[in-house]
């Protein structure tokens, strides 16, 4: 039984009787999600499962919002979750909707059973060996929107998050596939981080560096998303006064698109049933339309709705990016690694915060590579970004040519722990400040 | 202690299957949160139901939770983990629960006149000072256990969590954060919130940091919280021996005879207090450091042994989705009723009085030496002569241990994960201040 078989007409009619305002919205997110889990050797219990599924009624109303969220996918929940956003009952309702039986279904996943001794083997195909703890999930969600002025078909996710406590610190990613290249992959990062966890930080200064695209994007994620989403701008001010405004170098071009991210995350309309958009968020380092949901929307004459999402049914929407885009430039790997010499090589970041006050936000990376005739040389240890936004995104003097699918990971803000994707080329940043 | 007799049609069909060990845990709740961000307010209702089965024998084990009620007939998961072992019951002290659990949850108004309380003195105490985030949750709930070891307990919950970010006016001041938790909603006093607020934002506007400078420091709450919180590792878990041994100068001693650490899961008035812990374990005090002697380090039933002492319930589920996670409950540092905050203000003749922090700590060379970000004034012969701000308080563990002179009656809990950290103001010597250079 999916979410399709809901029954759409019936939804809607009960909803609209307690948007009884003109300008009112109200509508009702339907949830279910199965996560199972490998937890790491020796840990019990063993093969973890979690089923949910759950409504969450909302009303919108001038700058007010109401929502209701209740466990179970059954008449009762849904007519609960009515009564308590209503603001006043009709005198004469409509029949409640019948909603069909959801029945769990008995969970596998032998990918994920295959996944430590395949990924043991990949990187013993790189003559190392070290110890770690392990914990692969995959996460299935699909999600439906009903509401009064809109209704989305049901959209699916499904993708894999893989945590690795090591003895000289921690890896995680997401993933969009669990297949051998990305097992490939996945060793091939551990064993650069092994090979670089003794080296030494490098001297803190000014320097031009080169980030890889993992790296890239979680520069991205955090100067360009986070600090274009409208609750962010909202802090500082107007949202759409941000439009117009010259954020970064002109070869920037950032999008939010999330029709083009990987096929298993790829979605049509955003959490709130809006047909997501190919949002340009940077054209040229210039703002062009920040991440907006509806609430945000209505009551702009500019932001557009269709970047709304929802960790979960019990949390209300945010505007959220969900697959980051940089538009390629003409740089090769070589010309990058030329203008960069002596600088650094920077594959990946750990994590990132923005503040969204000063606008100022930090980058760690868990290691690196000076930059020695034109190719990542000797490995360099742990060091951070930063600095100010803007003086970051007019750092970037170059972009690569190549983009490939990298850099996803969780988002936590607000503490709404949603997965990003992203997909960028390298790109080359002078004269910033790299601390250790 | 009854439980729903579906908890026990799950146990009676897994061990009906031949799983040995099979434990059922059932959890209903319900919150009511409200958050205002500038002018728009969103007003959330949630009711919650779900279950977690853990089950297994020597050689095999699975987890299976799920939205809803406890169900036998469920597709379990194959049980491809490790053996399992599931703790017995024991005998449970009498315990009365606090009155307060019955309280209804805070109205949509109520919540909407705290944060306009708050506002409202946060801007007659400091002009341009204003609010630019809040967010109170106020929840409560009931779950129940069972187990095939004969553990069958139900436990309930009442707990209200509010988070403010607060700005100055002008320049980019703050934001300054504060996240409380309180059995219930109403104890928040906007008063006294909105001049946390204001002090802090006073000094983030006026404050700057000297360059290095020792003396002595009198330790806010929520300094001396970080620190506990950021020392966990000395105090908890089975691992907590060795590491507390390293620290033991050669007549016993890892801190000062001011210094006394406990943890209670039943301390009385306590925000999370509760007969047993999420395993259905009794809880109880454990006194893991006396006037400055280790005594023993927080264990739960699997780490208890002649090595750890003795265990006691300590496992916390975040929700029925969690697996239970041994944890404080209330992890505190002994008062001292006699000593008031204002008299060791009084009494500090060249020191700083740090009030909070600016960030998270930081832990060096092997969790030898401490950093940590701060924010308070200087004072001069007990007068404050100036604000500090993008400073770091720093100094090896043992010093910060060992250095406390004095402590006050003033203890207050400050939400951590998981469970509550709670201090009161320190007299400590032996620490340092250095300017941040990361600004």
């Amino acid at each position: 039984m999916s979410l399709s078989d809901l029954d759409y007409a019936s939804i809607a009619r009960t909803l609209s009787q307690i948007a009884d305002h003109r300008s009112d919205v109200a509508d009702a997110f339907f949830e279910r999600s199965e996560v199972i889990e490998l937890p790491a050797e020796g840990e019990a219990p063993g093969f973890r499962v979690w089923h949910e599924s759950g409504v969450a009624v909302r009303l919108l109303r001038g700058e007010k919002a109401w929502l209701a969220a209740r466990d179970g996918i059954t008449q009762e929940s849904f007519t609960q979750a009515v009564r308590r956003v209503a603001r006043a009952m009709p005198r004469a309702p409509y029949p409640e909707p019948s909603f069909p039986r959801f029945a769990d279904q008995k969970a596998e996943a032998g990918e994920l059973l295959d996944f430590p001794s395949e990924l043991a083997r990949a990187i013993r195909a790189h003559h190392v060996s070290f110890s770690m703890r392990l914990t692969a999930r995959r996460h299935r969600r699909q999600v439906r929107l009903i509401g009064t002025q809109l209704a989305s078909g049901v959209e699916r996710e499904s993708f894999y998050s893989v945590v690795a406590e090591l003895p000289w610190g921690r890896y995680g990613a997401l993933l969009a596939e669990l297949d051998r290249s990305t097992v490939d992959a996945v060793a091939r990062q551990l064993v650069h981080s092994f090979r670089a966890q003794k080296a030494s930080s490098p001297d803190p200064g000014a320097t031009a560096c080169v980030l890889g695209p993992a790296a890239a994007a979680a520069l991205l994620h955090e100067a360009v998303a986070h600090a274009l989403e409208a609750d962010t701008l909202a802090l500082g001010g107007h949202p759409e006064a941000a439009i117009g405004v010259t954020l970064g170098h002109g070869a920037l071009d950032v999008f939010d698109d999330p029709s083009t991210a990987p096929e298993g995350v790829r979605r049509g309309a955003d959490d709130e049933g809006y047909p997501v958009v190919r949002r340009c968020l940077l054209r040229g380092g210039v703002v062009e339309q920040p991440l907006a949901d509806s609430a945000w929307a209505r009551r702009s004459e500019v932001l557009r709705a269709g970047a709304g999402r929802r960790a979960d049914r019990h949390q209300p929407p945010g505007p959220r990016s969900t697959h980051l885009e940089l538009m390629p430039g003409e740089a090769s790997r070589e010309d990058l690694m030329a203008e960069a010499e002596g600088g650094l090589y920077l594959p990946e970041a750990e994590r990132g915060y923005l503040d969204p006050l000063s606008g100022n936000f930090v980058l760690h990376f868990p290691y690196g590579y000076r930059i020695k005739d034109r190719a990542p040389g000797p490995a360099v240890g742990r060091s951070y970004l930063k600095a100010h936004v803007t003086d970051v995104l007019q750092a970037v003097r170059a972009v690569g040519r190549e983009a490939t699918s990298a850099g996803a990971g969780w988002c936590a803000k607000g503490g709404m722990k949603l997965p990003v994707w992203a997909t960028t080329p390298e790109i080359l940043l002078e004269g910033v400040r790299i601390r250790s | 202690m009854k439980v729903d007799p579906k908890l026990h049609e799950v146990v009676d069909r897994l061990t009906g299957d031949g799983f040995r060990e099979v434990e059922v845990y059932h959890k209903r709740g319900r919150s009511r949160s409200l958050r205002l961000m500038m002018r728009h307010v969103v007003t959330s209702f949630r009711e919650e139901e779900g279950w977690a089965v853990r089950a297994g024998d020597d050689r095999r084990s699975f987890f299976h939770a799920s939205t809803g009620a406890p169900n036998p007939d469920t597709p379990w998961p194959e049980a491809d983990g490790e053996g399992l072992r599931l703790p017995s019951a024991k005998l449970v002290p009498e315990w009365t629960a606090p009155a307060d659990l019955d309280a209804p949850l805070v109205g949509e108004g109520e919540a909407l006149g705290l944060f306009e309380g708050i506002h409202r003195e946060l801007a007659s105490e400091l002009p341009g000072g204003r609010l630019l985030v809040a967010q109170l949750d106020d929840g409560s709930s009931e779950a129940q256990l069972y187990s095939s070891r004969e553990v069958s307990t139900s436990m309930r919950q009442r707990v209200a969590v509010l988070y403010l970010e607060a700005a100055g006016a002008g320049a980019a001041v703050g934001p300054i954060r504060l996240r409380l938790a309180a059995r219930e909603a109403r104890h928040f006093q906007p008063l006294a919130l909105a001049r946390r607020l204001a002090d802090r934002l006073l000094i983030a506007q006026k404050g700057s940091a000297p360059r290095r400078d020792r003396g002595e420091f009198l330790l806010a709450p929520p300094v001396t919280v970080a620190l506990l919180d950021a020392l966990r590792p000395l105090w908890i878990g089975a691992g907590a021996v060795a590491r507390i041994t390293e620290i033991t100068d050669r007549r016993g001693r890892v801190a000062s005879p001011a210094f006394t650490l406990v943890d209670d899961g039943r301390l009385n008035g306590g925000v999370l207090e509760a007969p047993v812990d999420g395993e259905g374990q009794p809880t109880r005090e454990v006194v893991l450091v006396e006037e400055g002697i280790f005594r023993q380090p927080l264990v739960t039933w699997r780490q208890g042994g002649t090595q750890t002492g003795r265990p006691s319930g300590c496992a916390s589920r975040a929700s029925w989705r969690d697996q239970p996670l041994g944890g404080p409950t209330h992890l505190y540092l002994r008062r001292n009723p006699e000593v008031g905050v204002a008299a060791l203000v009084d009494d500090l003749k060249r020191g700083y009085y740090l009030l909070d922090t600016e960030g998270a700590p930081r832990l060096e060379d092997d969790a030898r030496r401490f950093a940590l970000p701060v924010c308070g004034f200087s004072i001069d012969s007990g007068q404050p002569t100036g604000s500090v701000t993008g400073a770091w308080l720093v100094g090896t563990v043992t010093s910060f241990l060992n250095g406390v002179q004095s402590v006050a009656r003033d203890l207050t809990f400050l939400p951590s994960a998981p469970g509550l950290v709670g201090a009161p103001t320190l007299l400590v010597r032996g620490l340092e201040l250095r300017r941040r250079t990361d600004n």
